[in-house]
This record gives structure tokens, sequence and C-alpha cells, in this order.
């Protein structure tokens, strides 16, 4: 199963992407409320995937990105970021690349997730 | 001027001849006279006497009348012919006692006769009386003459014409102006005769004020719009007055007033377009005020914006995947999945209005690369064809084809297109007619709206110009001034944020060009967007 970290200060929308993912069968999902957290939980889980929200108090997705990309155990994770900030006529329909990076606007569809983990780790059923 | 300082020819007393054959009495005259401030000039003869007038210049001539080589009388006859000794003053000095000799010297122009023998007292006395009234008489004659030339300055800058008239009609004087409203030189004008006068209207009104007292009324007349015949054969329009000069009630003669009135009407016409062109500056200065007020309600609504937008984004997000994750419990329930689906619409309703929003407050930075913007038109135009179509409206797209491409970010652009479209589309509902042009221009100034004039754009630049008109009921004129801002709309709530507008000229701004809607004259209504031709060119301005 491919493992997804959900990243967000947003306790119920960690929750309810969780439950939508888990009901697929599909993925292990972890979540994490706390931004200066998300690293630590990403080198405990190693997921294949992380959803980063980008404005959270304590610590950015932006910043969280950055330490995953320098770190040599955690550059090869994918991240999407997830933003309320990028509008859907940025990013259209489903998830956008700014500057190299993933967007995904809020809010954000169950179809549109999965259309996103599909194309950034496959489909998934293979583990 | 020096002249006009001193009384009396070159000197500053006057300057007496005296003039007699007999030397004892030119020694009693002389005497009578000297101390008495007077320059005294002598001459035993006739002859002689001529000869000292035309080297010294008297002003007051004492004359004997009897004299061997030529007599008073004929020396007199001689000074008042030439125009040159014709003001010398001449008083006879003889003893000759008879009225017909006094009455003959004053015929030939003598002021004054003393006969012998005299009293030195009475000859001091009277030359002294006659030097006092030539001293009044040049005085006022300078006076006159000063008069005459504030006279002529008035007269000359005047821009009313003015003719002054004798009793019969004739012109006794005529000022510039006059000459040019009335197409002719002083010279001919002051040879008219009343009957030269035309047209008749003003023959008549002349004949009119210089008739006699008793006839008619001897008020001014007034002619407003006179057609004077010019040499050229056309006419010019003049405002006319004439006014009696009267003396005891008599007309003495007239002054006619002239007003051009082709000038004034180009004066007025110039008044007038300074007074537009005040007015132009005043409304564009309230607008630029207008706008500065408007910059800074954006900025506070952009932060405003952004700050709503995350705060309702995070909830919308866990309502919309709330209804996906439920989606498989309610499938059963067929009321339930309906009621899910109302809640989806709601939610992506809601996301509409904050996206609305993030999109107007959004970072102002474009991903600029070299496009053609007929190509942007075109995409734009495909995604609202459908929808056209299916509201059998017709498109009518002129794109020239000598666009030079230029830096713009085609998908901004495109939401500017798209925004318009549909702005165009809802307002003409079904049937009509959209049309779209482009094209490279040198822009007339009475062409540009407030926006683009704003925007730093003038007559004579070289734009690329794109109007996108319908052909809809148009725009109200008390909304045209509101169209740009936030949260403006005449759509029906729920149909539009009033966003749509600021965000598109926003966009349109930041591309250096500047966006004006108005209503076109046959009805429907008109969207101008000027782009600069090239980037560069507003440095180089």
């Amino acid at each position: 199963m491919k493992k997804i970290l959900l990243v967000d200060d947003e306790a119920a929308l960690t929750r309810i992407i969780r439950l939508n993912l888990e009901q697929t069968g599909r993925f292990e999902v972890r979540e994490e409320n706390r931004g200066v957290n998300a690293v630590r939980v990403a080198r405990e889980f190693m997921p294949d995937l992380i959803f980063l929200d980008v404005m959270m108090p304590d610590k950015g997705g932006d910043e969280i990105a950055a330490e995953l990309d320098e770190d040599p155990e955690l550059r090869n994770i994918k991240y999407v970021f997830l933003t309320a900030i990028v509008t859907k006529s940025e990013t259209g329909a489903g998830a956008a690349e700014i500057s190299g990076k993933t967007f995904l606007a809020k809010p954000v569809k169950r179809d549109e997730l999965m259309a996103v983990i599909d194309a950034l780790i496959g489909d998934g059923i293979g583990d | 001027m020096s002249e006009d300082k001193k009384p009396f020819g070159g000197y500053a007393m006057p300057a007496i001849l005296l003039v007699d054959d007999v030397a004892a009495n030119l020694r009693v005259l002389y005497e009578s006279l000297n101390g008495r401030n007077y320059k005294l000039l002598i001459a035993n003869g006739g002859k002689q006497a001529l000869e000292v007038v035309h080297k010294s210049h008297p002003d007051l001539v004492l004359l004997d009348i009897m004299m061997p080589d030529m007599d008073g009388f004929e020396v007199c006859r001689r000074l008042k012919q030439d125009p040159e000794t014709a003001h010398i003053v001449v008083i006879f000095l003889s003893a000759l006692d008879d009225t017909t000799d006094k009455l003959r010297g004053f015929q030939l122009g003598a002021v004054d006769y003393v006969t012998k023998p005299f009293h030195p007292e009475e000859v001091a006395a009277r030359v002294e009386t006659h030097c006092k009234l030539l001293s009044l008489e040049r005085e006022l004659a300078r006076r006159n003459r000063q008069l005459e030339l504030v006279r002529d300055r008035i007269l000359n800058s005047m821009t009313e014409g003015v003719v002054g008239l004798d009793r019969n009609g004739r012109a006794s004087f005529v000022n510039p102006a006059a000459e040019r409203i009335l197409g002719a030189d002083a010279r001919q004008i002051l040879a008219r005769e009343l009957p030269d006068w035309e047209p008749e209207m003003l023959r008549e009104a002349i004949g009119r004020i210089l008739a006699e007292p008793g006839e008619i009324d001897h008020n001014e007349i007034s002619l407003s719009n006179l057609a004077l015949p010019m040499p050229d054969g056309g006419t010019r329009q003049a405002e006319l007055r004439i006014a009696p000069i009267c003396e005891n009630e008599r007309p003495r003669g007239a002054v006619l007033v002239l007003r051009d009135l082709s000038e004034r009407h180009r004066v007025e016409a110039r008044l007038n377009r300074t007074n537009n062109e005040l007015n132009k500056s005043h409304r564009e200065l309230r607008q630029a005020q207008m706008q500065l007020i408007q910059a800074a309600k954006l900025e506070s609504v952009g932060r405003l914006a952004a700050g709503v937008a995350h705060e309702v984004k995070n909830p919308l997000a866990i309502v919309q995947l709330g209804l996906d994750y439920l989606e498989a419990a309610l499938a059963t329930d067929p009321v339930a999945s309906e009621v899910r689906r109302d809640m989806l619409t709601a939610v992506s309703r809601a996301d509409t209005v904050v996206r609305g929003l993030l999109d107007f407050s959004r970072e102002r930075a474009l991903e600029l690369r070299s496009h053609a913007i007929n190509d942007i038109v075109n995409e734009s135009l495909k995604l609202v064809r459908h929808e056209l179509t299916q509201r059998n409206i017709a498109v009518d797209a002129a794109l020239a084809e000598d666009l030079p491409k230029r830096q713009f970010d085609a998908d901004k652009l495109q939401q500017v297109f798209l925004n318009l479209f549909m702005n165009a589309m809802h307002a003409m509902q079904h049937d009509g007619r959209l049309r779209v042009t482009t094209n490279l221009t040198q822009i007339d100034g009475d062409e540009l709206g407030p926006h683009a004039r704003q925007c730093g754009f003038l007559g004579g630049d070289t734009v690329i110009r794109v109007v996108i008109e319908d052909s809809g009921p148009g725009i109200k004129p008390e909304d045209l001034d509101r169209l740009f801002d936030p949260y403006f709309t005449t759509k029906r709530q729920g149909e539009g944020t009033g966003l749509g507008l600021s965000v598109t000229r926003n966009i349109v701004t930041l591309h250096q060009g500047s966006i004006d809607l108005e209503n076109r004259n046959r009805g429907g209504a008109r969207a101008v967007l000027l782009f600069r031709k090239d980037e560069k060119q507003r440095d180089e301005a």
C-alpha cells in the first residue's frame, strides 16, 4: 500500500481527506496538524506522497518542502501543495505546476486528489 | 516736445519784431518793451521786416503802416498768405486814425491797432495781453494735440470700428478697426457721401439719425445683424450702433460704432473651446482622484480577500470532501443523494464567489511571453462559441493580420476576453451580433476614453486596438462610471460577483493597456482595449 502523509493545521480537513483515501482501500494514511512536526513524522513514516498545506501558523508548507528537498533521505518523497491562495482559474481543473511544484487548490474534490496521486505515484495497486 | 515746453517758438520768451522806418519811433517802442521779458527784434522797413520774420520767426509783429519801401498792409498780407508765417500775431501801429484803415488792418488779419502818438504803457499793455493770449492759444493747441493723440490711441486700439459722420453723412474720421470691418481704407471711407453707404438699411439709418429733430426720435439706432458688402463681393456680418451728435438739440453729425460679428463668433468659439478643455481636465482630474481612491480601496479589499479566501476555503474543502466521502453511503437513498448533490452545488457556488475575490486580490505578476493577440482572441472565442451558437448570437471577427507580436500573459488576457464576451452575451441574452475587431492604428486624441487617457495614451500613439461590440441594450448612463468598481454588478444576485470588470481592468493595466466601456451610437455596448505596440515604446516616450 502507498503511504500518504497529510500535513494541514485543520484537523477536520486532514481527517476527511484520510477517510476518503482509506475508503479506496489503497492507501495507508497519516495525519499531522502541526507544521513543525511534519519533517520528523515524514522521516518516521517515510510516505510516498505528502499533501502539504502552504499556510500554517507555526511552519509553512514551503518551508517544510525546502527541508525535504535538502534532506538526502527525504528528497525523493513527492509532495503536493494544498492551498487556498492559488485559485482554480490558475490551476484549472486538477493540479497545476507552478515553478516545478504541484499545487492543488482548495476546496479540492476527491477525484482531483485521486488524479494527482495517480499521476505522481502510479496507481498504487501494485503495493 | 521741447518746443511744446517753450510756449514761444524756440524761445522761452515771446519774440517781438518792431517795424518802423523812423529810427526815433523804433527807439521809443524798444524802450517801452525792453526789460519786460521779451526778445526784441528790429526792422526799419517792410522788406527788412519780411527778412527778419523768415530768419527769426517772431511771435508778434508791431507793424508800422506807412513805410516807403513796402507798407505795413502789404507786409501783413504777405505774412498771412504764407502758411509758415500766417500764425504770427500782427498789431498795426500808425498815425492814421481812420476807421477804414483800421478795418482794412483787421481784415488783413491783424489782431489790434495802436494809433500814434502812443503811450509806451499802452503799447506794453496791449503787447502783453496779446502775448498772454498767444501763450494760452498755444497751450490750448498743445493740449488739443495731446487729446487727439489719446483719442487716436483709443480709437486705434478699439476692436470696434468707429466712424465719425458730419451732418451731411460724410465721414470725418475713421479708426483702423472700421477700415478692417468695412473692408475699405480710410481714404475711401472719408470720401463717402451719404448715398455711398451700403447696405440700404445702414444708409437709411444714418439718414434718420441726421434728419431734423421733431420729425423722428433721436435716440441711438442699433442694427443687430447687418450684412456689410465687401470689396470681394461677399458680405461680413456686423453689429452697428449709430448715435447722433447733437448741439442745441439739432444733429451735428453722428458716430457709427461697428462690431465684427464674425470676429465675435470666432472669439466665442475659442472661449467655448477653452472652457470645454477646462471642463475636460477638471473631469479628468476628478477621475484620476477617483482612481486613486479606487486603488486604495483595492489594496484593502485585496488584503481582506486573501484572508477571507483562506478562512472560507478550508471549511469548503472539508464540506466538499465530506460529501465526496458520503457518496457511497448515501448511494442507496435517492433523496439523500439528491440532498448531497444540492450541497455540492452550494459548495461550488460559494467557491466561485471566493475565487472571484481571490482573482481580484491575487499577486499582480504576469507570465509574459511573445504572443499574437489574435491567437488569444480566437482561443477565447472558441471557449464561448458553443454558448453563442445556442443563444443564436452571430460572431463577426475582423482581425487584422499585420499585428505585431507582443509580450502578453495569454491566460490572463484570455480571462479578460472571456469576461467581456460573457458580459456581451449576458447583455444580449438571445439573438444578436458580437463583433470583435483588432487592428494596429495611430489613434486619434478624440477616440481616447478616460481610462486610456489616465494610462497615458496620447493622440497620435500607435496602438494595438481590440474592440468588442454587442447589439444588446447598452449600458445605462448612470452605470457607466461604476462599471469598473469592485462588487458593482448589474446582474441579478447570484449571477455575478461584480468583480469581473475590475479584475479585467487590473489585468489590462498590468499589460500597460487600457480598457474603456462606452455605448455605441447605434445601440449596444462597446469595449475598447488599447495596448502599446511594444513594451519598449513606453520607455522611449
